[in-house]
């Protein structure tokens, strides 16, 4: 479970950033008062446009980031005071296979299983559940350069799997990704709903949202404009299309 | 925890070909080709100059005397060539086409000068870009002006002791292995330290910027291990390809110079094999160690700030020169270890080595050096870990 409380989170500008921006504010505020709350087995999207604060809000979770104000407990843990006991229970995968091309799969996941302390025996029972399940027999010696983007994708599932994660966390998963390749992650997605873990992924895409979630919240300019279930936001939509309500409801508060 | 971290990022970096290249490839193989290369070159280029045949310009209706007689007699020997020339501006403007190498001119009075005991002054124009010719003919002339100083002492009846009243002789007291250390021995430092620096460049800018450009800086940062433990574990590949580079580029300058094509005198030969004592090695690692994790110390943070390899490259690069001028100070006469220099990093370890190798180390200024470059070292680590601790430095 994860439960985010008035969550703020503002960054010091540069002399070139302020330039950039054209401001004079010393500080950049990429989240405001954020709160809402993701259910074990269910799946919960954090729906935006780009620069909306999706990432930052996500890497807080995930104790990349510390809160400026607010509070983040995961599975009933502080991120602030208890980050590393919070990281053995996550998960996180983006859509930027940023995996490790010198190494191969083996390797990786070898890695991987010791930083979240596995035994010998516990990575390699892992291993083989994974390489099964992804169909990644065939290419797990080899590096991570010589590998198409959608083997690449597979060997970064496999590596927010190998501890068997209570918690997942999605940043915009299949962003730049083929049809094909998007279809794992939705598949993964799914399997992780189905084995009652929480899991939390970034969108700027309504049909995806759609199709996986449960419950969502719409944010801008970090702020977050509307927090539900989908039956939710289905039922007070004043557009026709989902996509369409996401843009009025923004345009709106835009506007305001 | 950090052994894992520095076990898969040193397996990462050995597959780097940038960094094979820098650490492994240039000290070993490509430097000591460089050196032979040029040394042959070098060798090739004197023994062309003895062998080749001066071309000596005289003018037209100069009256014959010792020096161009004697010169004459060289023309037999193919050592000299005489062309004469019916003015001297033909001479000279021949001498900068590099038609001839030499003008000789001598004045209406020479003959009389050298009968009447007084000094006959030749005039000889010469080409300075053109680099040996000179001291090729100098040493020519000197057999003859030798021999007419003889004569005209045996002529007075005077001997050279006569003219001489004072004779100084100077005895050296100083080894062999003291005058290479004091005098050669600033090259070994100079390399050992650039390449160190090299060697530390490419693992820290692929392991830090590296990491944040490939996007694999999230997912190392959501597993439960210290932003110290991470620190630790990739600073200590850094630190180890700096000391892998400088000790590649100590075996690659052994190798060179145990081919023989390099030193042919086995005297030196011999003093410098000697160096290669395990207490100079135990020493120069106790020296190297501290001074490769300041140089990783500098680098860190700068790979951690930038946004790509690229920057990261383009800050770190110029530093070089901040590390190759103190270097160079090994080979500068007059700058000896003490108590000011022994504090300066860098200068201090290349004084050291010289010292070391030398035999005259003088072991509390070692002892100053070795102190003040472990807090160097520390205060490196401390501001590496501040830099890679700030969240905006780490994610882009």
């Amino acid at each position: 479970m994860i439960e985010v409380e008035n969550i703020s989170k503002t960054f010091k500008l540069s002399k070139k950033q302020k330039k950039e921006l054209n401001t004079k504010d010393e500080f950049s505020h990429a989240v405001k008062n954020v709160s809402f709350t993701c259910q074990p087995g269910r799946v919960f999207s954090l729906l935006g446009p780009n620069g909306a604060g999706k990432t930052t809000t996500l890497r807080m979770i995930s104790t990349i980031f510390k809160p400026t104000d607010g509070s983040i407990k995961v599975c009933g843990l502080d991120t602030q005071k208890d980050e590393l006991a919070i990281r053995k229970k996550i998960g996180f995968l983006t859509g930027s296979t940023g995996l490790y091309q010198r190494l191969t799969p083996n390797e990786i996941l070898n890695y991987f299983g010791k930083l979240y302390k596995l035994s010998d025996t516990e990575i390699n029972q892992r291993k083989s559940e994974l390489y099964s399940l992804l169909d990644m027999e065939s290419f797990q010696n080899k590096r991570l350069g010589k590998l198409s983007t959608g083997m690449k994708q597979k060997v970064s599932i496999a590596r927010t799997m190998i501890h068997d994660p209570e918690v997942v966390i999605f940043d915009e998963p299949t962003s730049g990704l083929d049809v094909i390749t998007s279809e794992n992650i939705i598949q993964l997605i799914k399997s992780c709903k189905d084995q009652g873990k929480t899991v939390i992924f970034s969108s700027h895409i309504m049909s995806e949202v759609d199709l996986l979630c449960d419950d969502m919240a719409i944010i801008d300019q970090g702020e977050i404009l509307f927090s539900g279930t989908m039956d939710q936001f289905r039922s007070e939509m004043k557009e026709k299309t989902l996509t369409g309500e996401f843009i009025r409801i923004v345009n709106e508060k835009r506007a305001q | 925890m950090i052994f894992t971290i520095f076990k898969k990022e040193l397996i990462d970096t050995l597959r780097d070909r940038r960094t094979l290249m820098a650490m492994v490839i240039i000290p070993l193989v490509i430097f000591p080709l460089i050196m032979t290369v040029f040394t042959s070159i070098s060798k090739s280029y004197s023994k062309d100059l003895a062998e080749k045949t001066l071309k000596v310009g005289v003018l037209e209706g100069q009256d014959n005397n010792e020096i161009l007689a004697f010169l004459d007699t060289l023309q037999t020997s193919g050592k000299i060539e005489l062309i004469a020339y019916e003015d001297s501006n033909k001479l000279k403007s021949e001498i900068k086409e590099n038609t001839i190498h030499f003008g000789v001119i001598f004045p209406e009075d020479f003959n009389s000068s050298l009968n009447g005991n007084q000094t006959g002054k030749v005039k000889i124009f010469h080409n300075s870009t053109k680099l040996g010719y000179k001291e090729q003919l100098e040493m020519i002339l000197e057999m003859k002006t030798k021999a007419l100083e003889e004569s005209r002492l045996k002529k007075l009846n005077i001997t050279k002791e006569n003219i001489n009243p004072v004779e100084l002789e100077f005895q050296d007291v100083a080894s062999d292995k003291e005058k290479i250390g004091k005098i050669a021995g600033g090259i070994l430092p100079y390399f050992f330290i650039i390449f160190c620096f090299i060697g530390c460049m490419y693992p820290a800018i692929d392991l830090f910027t590296g990491e944040k450009e490939r996007g694999t800086i999230e997912t190392i940062l959501t597993v439960p291990v210290t932003r110290v433990q991470l620190l630790i574990g990739k600073m200590g590949v850094v630190v180890c390809s700096g000391l892998l580079a400088a000790t590649l580029s100590l075996l690659g300058l052994f190798l060179t110079l145990n081919m023989g094509t390099v030193i042919e005198d086995p005297k030196l030969m011999e003093v410098i094999t000697g160096i290669l004592s395990p207490k100079f090695i135990l020493t120069l690692y106790l020296l190297l160690i501290p001074l490769t994790i300041f140089f990783a110390g500098i680098m860190i943070p700068i790979a951690v700030y930038a946004k790509s390899f690229k920057e990261a490259q383009s800050i770190i690069t110029p530093l070089n020169m901040i590390v190759i001028l103190p270097a160079m100070v090994g080979f500068f006469p007059g700058i000896e270890l003490n108590l000011t220099t022994s504090f300066i990093p860098v200068v201090n370890i290349v004084l050291s080595t010289k010292e070391i190798i030398a035999g005259t180390i003088n072991y509390g200024y070692l002892g100053i050096v070795f102190l003040s470059s472990l807090i160097l070292a520390g205060i490196a680590i401390f501001f590496s870990h501040k830099q890679y601790s700030k969240e905006t430095n780490v994610v882009i």
